[in-house]
């Protein structure tokens, strides 16, 4: 048994926090940091410069405040200098990004992938391209923290593994541990479910700040979800956790890439809105469901026919999540932007009919405010979170 | 949520000449809070609306502002209650500018010349606050902007003076479906912020998608004003085509 945390504990927790409202809430003055935090000046100094002598921030004279007396220091995240790369594996796309302290994306290469099965090696090696080009030309002095991937699948967060990912054609690749040996940077590369990352991307910078039980549903071709309870992203045991588009609304229903019938992702999917439209082989992906929205708001009526039942059916899943997590707010990203504006009537009565009265009366349905980047975002969070929880202690096993 | 409400009216009637187009209407407008206004093509909407805004002078019936009863006697008079209302047809000036719109008529004077600067950076500050940043330049003329842009400057005019309550006539109409989410991302950031918006519009899916009360309005009353979180598409489509739903509505022709 031991006594509280050491000394040294809680100056790291210090310094964590303190970076962390830097990153995430921008320039901040130290008289601000010392209100939020609850600590008192001196502290506040002694951590920043500790930041500051690493490298994380940088203090200087604001503006002008336009009131008298001398004014508070602003700390702010040296953005150009540390900084993460983040990756988004999408069945559509494949997108890389060097993502600064703070939050501001500096560079971004990305790529689309036609249907179809993804090949490993080719995956890893686009990425790696992608990561060179960028990190080739930044300056000598520039630091990466980390390197953090979303991706479209299962994800075993422990090592990046992907277990399944029915949509990519993929099952059972160290995509982590490859990626992490291609870069050679010395990192490893922390791997995500999508959606999971998603929702800690809205969470943190999106619709849903300040909110802590959410739920985000991310639609591609097929339905991820993240859920944070009580402001903690819920991953399960292996990291498996909020897989909601397999969660089963009309039993016996349409076949899903999981092996079962009647998920949700098998009813709300792109494939089903397409299919219910009377679309074969035209437009996929976010351009065909956009196209089907679009008819179906110009008077198409076997388009208003398929977003009506697939606005049913989400509207089925959403009520369930409701009454399993009483959640503060919902939230639509990816596809199911679109799908929801073009079928909230059909959601919103559904979600009022099949939850609770006590579990829905504070509810907000609301659609992601990051938009397509919600899980590039994601990812960089997830690649900043060591340097957030232990900023010195990262910055030294960096050799920095 | 359960504030009082910024705006009430009670037993409003308004007729034009022979035909009373409002029955003892009420209606009430909260703030944080979207407000549906629904009805069929001459349920009275745009009536009710230009009676808020002092357009139409009301025949009977009590206004009240912030609980206080209040005489509204036209447009001015709303206006400076914080009373804004954003039409279709959204009345911008091609030929001018973002800045020169949201100011036309109310330009800001230093000495006998227009102070620009200060219009300006009231104009940004203003788009800011409603993280809008679709637009490149404040001095672009209007014309060059796309039709969802132009909603987004009338809907920031409204909000520049201060304005408790914002109403917006069917701002969704005509446009596609990635200005309409960008539209109704802004109508929810305005009640978010605190601002009571009534938003008047026929696509039941952005009445669902944003809104927290539901008021329809049928044949010239109020049919029912419910929560959005207690109705289905159903019932609010009955209330529009038959004034009542169930419990819900109208009972022989009256207020039940």
């Amino acid at each position: 048994m031991r006594a509280g945390p050491s000394q040294e504990e809680i100056r790291r927790h210090n310094l964590g926090t303190l970076l962390r409202h830097v990153h995430l809430g921008g320039p901040t003055s130290r008289a601000e940091l010392t209100n939020r935090m609850g600590l008192n000046r001196s502290t506040i100094m002694a951590l920043t410069a500790d930041l500051t002598a690493a490298g994380l921030v940088r203090e200087e004279l604001p503006k002008d405040t336009g009131r008298a007396g001398r004014p508070s220091l602003v700390v702010r995240p040296e953005s150009a200098r540390v900084y993460v790369l983040a990756f988004d594996v999408g069945v559509d796309r494949v997108v890389a990004a060097r993502v600064g302290l703070g939050g501001a994306v500096l560079d971004r290469r990305e790529t689309t992938h036609a249907r179809g099965s993804f090949d490993l090696a080719d995956l890893v090696a686009t990425l790696a391209g992608f990561a060179r080009q960028m990190t080739r030309k930044t300056r000598a002095d520039t630091v990466c923290v980390g390197a953090a991937c979303a991706f479209s699948g299962g994800v075993r967060h422990s090592d990046g593994y992907v277990r399944f990912a029915p949509n990519m054609g993929l099952e059972d690749v160290p995509f982590g541990e490859e990626l992490s040996k291609k870069l050679a940077m010395g990192l490893p590369v922390a791997v995500g479910n999508e959606a999971n990352l998603g929702a800690l991307a809205e969470h943190t910078r999106g619709i849903g700040v300040g909110c802590r039980d959410l739920v985000y549903l991310h639609g591609e071709v097929g339905i991820g979800g993240g859920i944070i309870v009580n402001g903690q992203l819920m991953g399960g045991m292996s990291g498996y956790g909020g897989e909601v588009g397999h969660m089963i609304v009309n039993p016996g229903g349409r076949p899903c890439a999981c092996g079962s019938r009647g998920c949700l992702e098998a009813e709300v999917g792109e494939r089903a809105l397409l299919e219910h439209a009377g679309r074969y082989g035209e437009p996929l992906g976010r351009d065909g469901v956009r196209a089907v929205v679009e008819d179906a708001d110009a008077g198409d009526i076997m388009a208003q026919d398929a977003l009506h039942r697939v606005g049913n059916w989400l509207g089925l899943g959403v009520a369930n999540l409701v009454n399993i997590f009483n959640p503060e707010i919902v939230v639509f990203g990816g596809m199911l932007r679109e799908i929801y504006l073009g079928s909230a009537a059909q959601v919103r009565s559904r979600v009022n009919t099949g939850s609770l009265i006590a579990s829905r009366e504070h509810l907000r349905l609301r659609i992601s405010a990051l938009g397509d980047d919600a899980t590039l975002v994601g990812a960089a969070e997830l690649g900043f979170s060591q340097v957030l929880d232990d900023p010195l202690e990262v910055l030294a096993r960096l050799g920095n | 949520m359960s504030q009082a409400p910024v705006l009430e009216l009670r037993g409003i009637n308004k007729s034009f000449g022979p035909v009373q187009v409002l029955h003892d209407v009420t209606f009430s407008v909260y703030p944080g809070e979207v407000t549906a206004l629904v009805g069929d093509n001459g349920a009275g909407k745009s009536t009710l609306v230009k009676c808020i805004g002092g357009i139409h002078p009301y025949d009977s019936g009590e206004y009240l502002f912030q609980g206080e009863p209040v005489h509204v006697s036209g447009p001015r008079d709303a206006a400076a209650l914080g009373v804004e209302i954003v039409y279709q047809d959204l009345a911008l000036c091609d030929n001018l500018d973002i800045v020169q719109n949201m100011f036309l008529g109310r330009e800001r004077k230093r000495g006998l010349v227009l102070d620009e600067d200060t219009m300006e950076e009231m104009a940004a500050k203003t788009l800011a606050g409603l993280s809008v940043r679709t637009v490149k330049s404040l001095r672009q003329h209007v014309s060059s902007l796309s039709g969802g842009q132009r909603q987004t400057v009338a809907i920031a005019k409204a909000v520049l003076w201060n304005s408790k309550i914002v109403i917006l006539d069917e701002p969704t109409a005509a446009l596609g479906v990635a200005q309409t989410a960008q539209v109704l991302e802004l109508v929810r950031r305005l009640a978010d912020n605190g601002l009571a918006v009534v938003l008047i519009s026929h696509n039941m899916n952005d009445v669902f998608a944003v809104s927290d009360r539901i008021a329809a309005l049928y044949l010239g009353q109020m049919a029912a004003q419910v929560k959005t979180s207690e109705v289905t598409h159903s019932q609010v489509v009955e209330l529009i085509t038959a004034g009542r739903s169930g419990e819900l509505g109208l009972k022989n022709g009256t207020v039940a």
